[in-house]
């Protein structure tokens, strides 16, 4: 079942095309991230699913639902609320704008800020809210109208560790019911809940597919053989067949379609007069194949 | 209307919870008090702090009860009208200013409902000011001077209140219109310095929006055509209906302005 279908959306200011030809499709109750570095276009691809933002060119479709408005809950990056309005009024408000049915309005508002631990808080004005408890209510009034495709923007940049944890957590749980298409720069909460990554940069698709297709496709292994010396590496290194590189303490081997094997390494190194302290087989981290992925196409 | 009546309670709250519901009619009342009682004192006034010379003899002008209602009627126009559009110029382009908006855009909102919103809680603040204004004009008027006839007085009343319409429905169509600097450039000058205008060199004509409030209290003293009057309202109601329009469609055009 597919969830929403972007097709060569793209948004130009002026000359520059901050999204430029994006293309993906979402299918049901998957997460998916959208990863990129500041100025990728994640926020402008976001607010244009988000209907606030006219393309100028491309085609957002999601099947059987006419208003996509109505199907969408969106979290901005810094969510503003009205002073004025506790948390539960401000709730009430945005569940009678999607027209949420009005007897059970009060109590499923009610329910939602308790989902988002902000119970206690609830007649509480917005403005005397810290950091973490608006990107709560900016949770809670995202999904109050179970919206079919949950949008949103650097959910926990902004966040302590403490908040972050809350809000990943909060995250997962809204995971089990509904599509989630998320935008960050940090690899780690990327990695820790996600089907999908859309790699973003300069405002084109750079990378896409499951987080363990990308990671196969850039992990790049590598033997790391660590010795007591610098002196020691540099010279196994030189004396080595195998296209050692040696760097500090430790020299590493590429791994090219499992050549060298493991066994032709030990061999060397047996045959060799050096002190190893480590032999490790290392493959990338998503920070290092984030780093990768933009410098690669950092050169074109 | 779902929407609307959710979105009409708050921008209630909004008027409520800022004490714009109380500092603004008291505005109007300070206003409305202040012409008749100056007016009466003005002899003892002139006398407490004055320092005129001896055998200096002034005479003050006899006040009719209708002079003093427009006398403050000049007051609401110029100060009492400044206020009002001060503040609520920003009601929709402020709101997209600060981001708040954005978490309605993205919701089915009808823009009608939204613009309509706006519109009736500062007419509503607008008329209840000017009634509180009036009030208590009148009740200095009459202490002091005497009264008006109820009928005469009260067609004035809703005259102004049509007027006040007016103006609120201009004042938010800006908003939806412009940024909140431009946005009260424009009303600024279109209705306190057009009015000002419109005393320098009105006499030129008879039917222009600008016109009703005076109309308004010349009914008064039965010193206005019935003619221009009515020609002047239709003008004023018609006008009310087009910034309605304008800023019903501009708040949905406008959704580019919005701050992500």
């Amino acid at each position: 079942m597919i969830c929403i279908e972007v097709n060569g959306l793209t948004k130009q200011f002026g000359a520059k095309k901050v999204v430029d030809d994006l293309s993906f499709t979402l299918p049901m109750h998957t997460s998916t991230a959208l990863i990129g570095p500041n100025g990728a276009g994640k926020t402008t691809a976001l607010s244009m699913l988000s209907n606030i933002l006219e393309p100028t060119s491309g085609k957002i479709n999601m099947p059987d639902v006419k208003d996509i408005r109505s199907a969408i809950g969106f979290l901005p990056q810094y969510p503003q609320y009205y002073s004025w309005l506790t948390a539960l009024e401000y709730m009430e408000m945005v569940a009678n704008l999607n027209g949420l049915e009005k007897r059970s309005l009060k109590s499923e508002c009610k329910k939602m800020l308790e989902f988002v631990g902000l119970q206690n808080a609830m007649n509480k004005k917005t403005e005397t809210f810290s950091g973490g408890m608006k990107q709560r209510l900016g949770i809670a009034q995202a999904i109050v109208h179970k919206p079919k495709l949950l949008l949103l923007d650097e959910p926990v940049s902004a966040l302590d560790p403490v908040g972050r944890r809350e809000v990943m957590n909060l995250l997962k749980e809204i995971q089990q019911q509904t599509t989630i298409l998320y935008s960050t720069h940090i690899l780690n909460d990327a990695e820790e809940m996600t089907d999908q990554l859309l790699f973003l940069r300069d405002g084109k698709l750079v990378e896409q597919g499951s987080l363990t297709e990308v990671k196969q496709k850039f992990e790049e292994p590598r033997f790391k053989i660590t010795f007591t010396t610098p002196e020691e590496a540099r010279q196994f290194a030189s004396q080595s067949t195998l296209g050692a590189i040696a760097e500090g303490i430790a020299a590493y081997v590429e791994v090219v379609d499992e050549r060298p094997s493991m066994q032709q390494l030990l061999q060397q190194l047996a045959a060799s007069p050096y002190k190893v302290v480590k032999v490790e087989r290392e493959t990338a981290s998503l920070e290092e194949i984030f780093m990768k992925v933009a410098g690669k196409h950092a050169a074109i | 209307m779902q929407q609307f009546k959710a979105l009409l309670l708050k921008e209630w709250r909004e008027s409520v919870r800022s004490f714009k519901i109380l500092w603004i009619p008291l505005v109007f009342i300070l206003l409305g008090i202040s012409d008749p009682l100056m007016n009466y004192f003005m002899e003892d006034i002139l006398q407490a702090v004055g320092n005129m010379p001896d055998g200096f003899m002034m005479t003050m002008p006899e006040f009719q009860p209708a002079d003093l209602l427009i006398a403050s009627t000049g007051q609401f126009q110029t100060i009492g009208l400044l206020v009002l559009i001060t503040a609520y110029i920003g009601s929709v382009s402020r709101e997209r200013q600060n981001g708040t908006a954005t978490l309605l855009y993205v919701r089915p909102i009808s823009f009608t409902a939204l613009f309509f919103s706006k519109w009736i809680v500062a007419s509503t603040i607008a008329i209840i000011s000017a009634l509180a204004g009036y009030a208590g004009s009148m009740y200095y008027t009459a202490l002091l001077y005497g009264t008006v006839n109820v009928t005469k007085f009260l067609a004035m009343l809703g005259t102004y209140c049509i007027w006040l319409l007016f103006v609120m429905a201009l004042t938010v169509a800006m908003s939806a219109a412009f940024q909140t600097s431009v946005a009260a450039t424009i009303t600024i000058i279109l209705i306190p310095v057009g009015l000002l205008i419109d005393t320098l060199i009105g006499g030129f004509w008879s039917i222009t929006p600008w016109k009703l409030a005076k109309y308004g209290t010349g009914l008064l003293t039965d010193s206005v055509l019935m003619e221009n009057y009515w020609y002047t309202l239709l003008v004023v109601l018609a006008l009310i209906i087009v910034f309605v329009l304008i800023g019903i469609q501009m708040s949905k055009k406008n959704i580019r302005y919005l701050k992500v």
